[in-house]
């Protein structure tokens, strides 16, 4: 069973590059790709070589923030992100790296440390502090520890046991905002002012279909032999726009970030932008000003091709878009290799199932991991799952399932499966609701409850719709004919929602007001007849009103 | 008749009864029930011990030796000495006279040179020790008194009584700043240096606002390392330290600088006033993530200016240039700053480089840093003569002195956060005392009652540790748990169920009472 998983395991490699005299590398990147008919992919990415292996002590180009977290915490390899909104991956093919809605963060730790689990909590709690995201709410009965479905990316020692040191956690209800993006912001050498980190206006960026911040850092090696390694710190943004929101289909760095730029970052060994023309042939546009270079890109049998604009420091405003020449309305999209669906089944409030739905369009089967992460209120019971409607399948090559427990652990069942070609396979699992006691709702409980992405890891055959950078890669420009016998990529499911039973939250109050009146109207005549004397009275003539006031008056007399 | 009286007295006995175990379960046991499952928990603290303490009583203790040449002169000095310091309840000093032997006084004799003479002497005496220091007689000296680096002055004779007990107050015990240290309101020296802790992060930020326009050559790891980094390990035994630098690149400000022509290779320079800098502090602390760290950090910033702004000079509120040639200026509790101007002829040329001048940028850090953290001015006494310094490291005295302030300081500041955090808990009822916090209190409470802050040396470590425990406690954040539910929220909950059962309850009380003394629970009724 284990060597079936070892196809997943990430071959260690080594980058070679020229440092300049401090020892960091800067690159700044942007990626253009237009979705059609209505959407345009931009994926930015700054990318920090922190070469000066004396001391994680003294930074140069490398944020001292981030550095000094990871130092402290001991941590290998780190990967975050915040995003909002769904990435549509049957649509708009895959992207450079795909994000769980709201905030997904996890980690390997070094393999010094002890106690991974106060380590994680540290670390979780730190990060809420450096990005002003919830990542405190991060605790032990919402993270995981993912068997086969993510491998580190960077270099870090052979160790059979590595994934005792990964923590995973996400938080699907995580919202967004400015405030994650400025933090974010100060973590790039040239901040926002210089550079195409000044194209990250957050009036703009929020206006988008999708859009996701990240920071992934990783070890690399920076000798052959791959004794010296050398921290990367990877900076993303994504962000999908829509025509209807930005009302054209043309394009323009003003139209998309309400400004041009500025020139490239003086402290960037390079600043490129790539568009991505491939769909010129189908929709004719015209890119202006004219690109420096147009790339032809083969890669696993498909073809891309990328203009490309060097930005220099010294540039003058510039700004780059595309006018479409011809509308046509028809556009074929050609499906991705894999995509997949997810949804709740079930009415009422007692019983329900999840369903992952995954779809092999390619002609030769794939093998996929795919990884499902329940919270512990959404008990979800390993002898409910069917595949294809069938409790035990072919498919499944290997299986991990590790129960919850109430308040302490999540669900946590991971697959490999061996999808047949040009198939779709269904994947489904019950779960029954779980009372929760009222300090546990969330505010505004009936808006319903989010259940994380599914993860899916797979090697892919090819490479259609694929633009995810060579696992050992740093920059963009290296996917450029970057030919392999697979490409290895790990996707997020679109997330789901349920509604757990919701008390009405006025009614312990209720029930306070309401026993405290009952207890009160019964203890007072309960309290008289034990304590009081019952004494017969005669009953005389009936008194009229007027003489009762004034027997009232005698008595006060006496 | 008879029977029916005893059934009548039955009857009363057995309603009495019933009453008598309402008032049971609803005060006796009820109320006390209550009381206990509200009730905000707190550990046992020693409070007396707490409001036994008098942060103004305590002192350090110091030992002296002075050595003479005869007999009379180590008396006289020693009197005066005595004299000088028999009223102060700050410092107790114990001292020492001897007369020096054939030795030592023929090679104060022989050898001119004056750290030649201390380093001579060293074999003879034992200078390396902790809060000892030595008052040796030279004959023919310069001055009156002439101080260095080592734990030793020299005087010329007997006349000198007057400027060596100057000397010994001013700048070896520094009686003013101890007090400030001890007193209620910190005074000058208190405010400016950093609150005593075990251990600091010293970061270093190069601020490079035009990477594009110039470079800038300038290790900064190696010049924290060497400068800093040789200066803090003398004061390891007070502190630890970690050492950082980083880059701030891009980092644009405004001086909003007055340009002043002159006659100079620039022709020009620019003027900006002191009370426009503490702006560049808001600037920097944007960007310096000095709060990721975990202790407090002292900060360091090398402002580089950009060419077309340069040269920047500061001018203080009365409108006086500074005189120096480096532009510097420092922050209480913050850091320093240092702002370094590129010289007119790099400026000039195609390709700018510019190479800071790591001595004289790293010596403004290194006199920053000695005010940050304690290490006072030095002011000129008339007669005597303090040695400049040579190196970056402290005087050795001023390392000694250094640790009896931050004792003391430690000691008051431990029973006066101790003292406040009593007062606290009287005051506001709903603050939790975990069994944590309680132990960091007992245990402060301990330590200073186990006889810290009766001097420096052996127990500053004690002093330390009272200090951290003290803040420990009460800067725990289990003290806020229950902050915001106040009494009256309690209340709110429970007496409209209380009120309306108490209400017969206690009114019964009094028929109670009177039955059960024996006299009449009422009167007969008349009709």
């Amino acid at each position: 069973m284990f060597n079936s998983k070892n196809f997943l395991f990430f071959i260690a490699v080594f980058i070679e590059t020229i440092f300049n005299a401090n020892g960091d590398l800067f690159n700044e990147e942007l990626f253009i790709k237009p979705l059609p008919p209505a959407h345009l992919y931009t994926y930015f990415q700054f990318t920090t070589l922190v070469n000066d292996n004396l001391s994680s002590e003294h930074t140069y180009l490398a944020p001292r923030s981030l550095v000094e977290v990871l130092t402290r915490f001991q941590v290998d390899e780190l990967h975050f992100t915040l995003t909002e909104g769904q990435w549509r991956h049957n649509h708009w093919g895959y992207p450079v790296l795909d994000a769980a809605p709201g905030a997904e963060l996890y980690a390997w730790f070094s393999s010094d440390v002890e106690n991974v689990d106060t380590q994680w909590k540290k670390l979780s709690s730190t990060l809420a502090g450096l990005f002003c995201a919830s990542l405190n709410f991060i605790e032990d009965f919402n993270t995981i520890t993912p068997q086969m479905a993510l491998q580190p990316t960077g270099a870090i020692p052979q160790n059979p046991n590595i994934t005792s040191q990964l923590r995973y956690a996400s938080l699907p209800r995580e919202i967004v905002c400015t405030e994650n993006l400025t933090p974010w912001k100060k973590l790039l050498p040239c901040e926002s002012s210089r550079g195409l980190s000044a194209l990250l206006n957050s009036r703009m960026i929020h206006n988008t279909n999708y859009h996701s911040i990240g920071v992934h850092t990783r070890k690399v090696c920076s000798s052959s032999d791959c004794s010296v390694v050398s921290l990367e710190i990877k900076q993303t943004v994504a962000l999908v726009y829509d025509s209807k929101i930005i009302r054209t289909t043309d394009w323009s760095f003003t139209k998309l970030f309400g400004q041009g730029l500025p020139g490239g970052c003086p402290l960037a060994s390079s600043s490129k932008v790539y568009v991505d023309i491939t769909t010129n042939d189908t929709q004719p546009f015209l890119l202006s000003p004219e690109p420096e270079k147009v790339l032809l890109s083969q890669r696993g049998g498909s073809e891309t091709k990328l203009a490309l604009y060097t930005i220099k420091p010294e540039n003058k405003m510039t700004t780059i878009g595309a006018k479409y020449i011809s509308k046509k309305d028809l556009v074929l999209m050609k499906l991705p290799p894999l995509y997949f669906n997810r949804y709740v089944l079930g009415y009422g409030k007692e019983f329900g199932g999840i369903v992952t739905e995954l779809t092999n369009t390619f002609w030769s089967s794939i093998d996929v991991v795919v990884l499902q992460n329940a919270p512990w209120w959404l008990p979800i019971q390993l002898s409910s799952l069917r595949i294809n409607g069938e409790a035990s399948s072919e498919m499944v090559l290997a299986r991990h399932y590790s129960p919850g427990r109430s308040r302490q652990k999540p669900y946590h069942l991971e697959l490999l499966l061996r999808l047949p070609p040009k198939s779709t396979t269904k994947i489904t699992i019950d779960f029954e609701f779980v009372f929760l006691k009222w300090q546990e709702y969330p505010p505004d409980a009936n808006h319903g409850f989010y259940v994380g992405s599914a993860i899916i890891t797979a090697n892919l055959p090819t490479a259609r719709n694929y633009t995810s950078l060579p696992g050992t890669a740093s920059l963009f420009e290296s996917s450029i004919n970057a030919s392999k016998p697979w490409y290895p990529a790990v996707f997020r499911t679109n997330g789901v929602m349920v509604s757990l039973p919701t008390p009405d939250f006025s009614m312990p109050y209720n029930v306070i007001c309401l026993a405290c009146t009952v207890v009160a109207l019964a203890f007072g005549p309960l309290h008289n007849i034990c304590t009081k004397e019952l004494v017969l009275k005669v009953v005389g003539s009936s008194v009229t009103l007027k003489q009762k006031i004034i027997n009232l008056f005698k008595k006060k007399k006496e | 008749m008879g029977s029916e009286n005893n059934i009548s007295n039955a009857d009363e006995s057995n309603r009495m009864w019933a009453s008598a175990s309402f008032v049971g379960v609803l005060i006796i046991i009820g109320m006390p029930l209550w009381w206990k499952t509200t009730e905000v928990y707190r550990v046992s603290l020693p409070y007396e011990k707490i409001s036994s303490f008098k942060p103004l009583s305590h002192f350090v203790t110091t030992e002296l030796k002075v050595l003479a040449n005869d007999d009379a002169t180590a008396s006289k000095i020693v009197s005066e000495i005595q004299k000088a310091f028999a009223e102060s309840d700050i410092i107790k000093i114990k001292i020492e006279k001897t007369v020096m032997s054939e030795r030592q006084q023929h090679i104060l004799r022989s050898v001119v040179d004056m750290e030649k003479a201390v380093e001579e002497l060293a074999s003879t005496l034992d200078l390396d020790q902790e809060n000892i220091f030595h008052v040796v007689q030279k004959k023919s000296l310069s001055h009156n008194i002439w101080v260095g680096n080592e734990r030793i002055m020299f005087f010329d004779d007997e006349k000198a009584s007057e400027t060596i007990v100057k000397a010994l107050d001013g700048w070896i015990y520094q009686t003013s700043v101890l007090r400030g240290a001890r007193s209620d309101t910190p005074d000058q020296a208190r405010s400016t240096r950093f609150p005593p802790e075990s251990a600091y992060h010293i970061t270093l930020s190069i601020v490079h606002p035009r990477p594009d326009t110039m470079q800038v050559v300038w290790n900064a790891a190696e010049a924290v390392e060497d400068y800093i980094g040789s200066f803090v390990d003398e004061l390891s035994s007070l502190h630890n330290f970690t050492l950082k630098s980083q880059w701030l690149h891009l980092l644009d400000f405004e001086f909003q600088a007055r340009e002043i022509k002159e006659a100079s290779e620039w022709g020009r320079h620019f003027a900006v006033r002191q009370d426009r800098l503490s702006l560049l502090l808001t600037r920097l602390e944007e960007r310096a993530a000095t709060h990721v760290s975990e202790l407090s950090t002292i900060n360091l910033a090398l402002y580089i200016v950009p060419c077309d702004k340069a040269p920047i000079i500061i001018y203080d509120n009365e409108g006086r240039k500074n005189p120096l040639s480096i532009q510097a200026f420092m922050s209480p509790k913050w850091g320093g700053v240092v702002i370094a101007s590129p010289p007119a002829e790099q400026c000039s040329q195609q390709v700018r480089e510019f190479e800071p001048s790591v001595g004289q940028v790293m010596g403004a850090f290194v006199s920053h840093l000695r005010e940050l953290l304690g290490i006072t001015k030095k002011d000129a006494i008339e007669g005597a003569h303090l040695e400049p310094l040579r190196s970056v490291s402290p005087r050795r005295w001023e390392v000694d002195a250094l640790l009896r302030i931050r004792t003391l300081e430690q000691v008051t500041s431990a029973e006066r956060t101790l003292q406040s955090l009593a007062q606290l808990l009287e005051e506001i009822s709903n603050i939790v005392i975990n069994d944590e916090v309680g132990a960091s209190i007992a245990a402060a409470v301990s330590e200073l009652e186990a006889g810290a802050g009766e001097g420096a040396g052996a127990d500053a470590a004690r002093a330390g540790r009272a200090h951290a425990h003290a803040q420990r406690a009460f800067t725990h954040p289990s003290l806020l748990a229950l902050l915001y539910f106040p009494d009256d929220q309690k209340y709110a909950i429970y007496i409209p169920l209380f009120l309306p059962i108490m209400f017969p309850v206690v009114l019964s009380l009094r028929i109670l009472l009177l039955w059960f003394m024996g006299k009449p629970v009422h009167k007969e009724k008349t009709d």
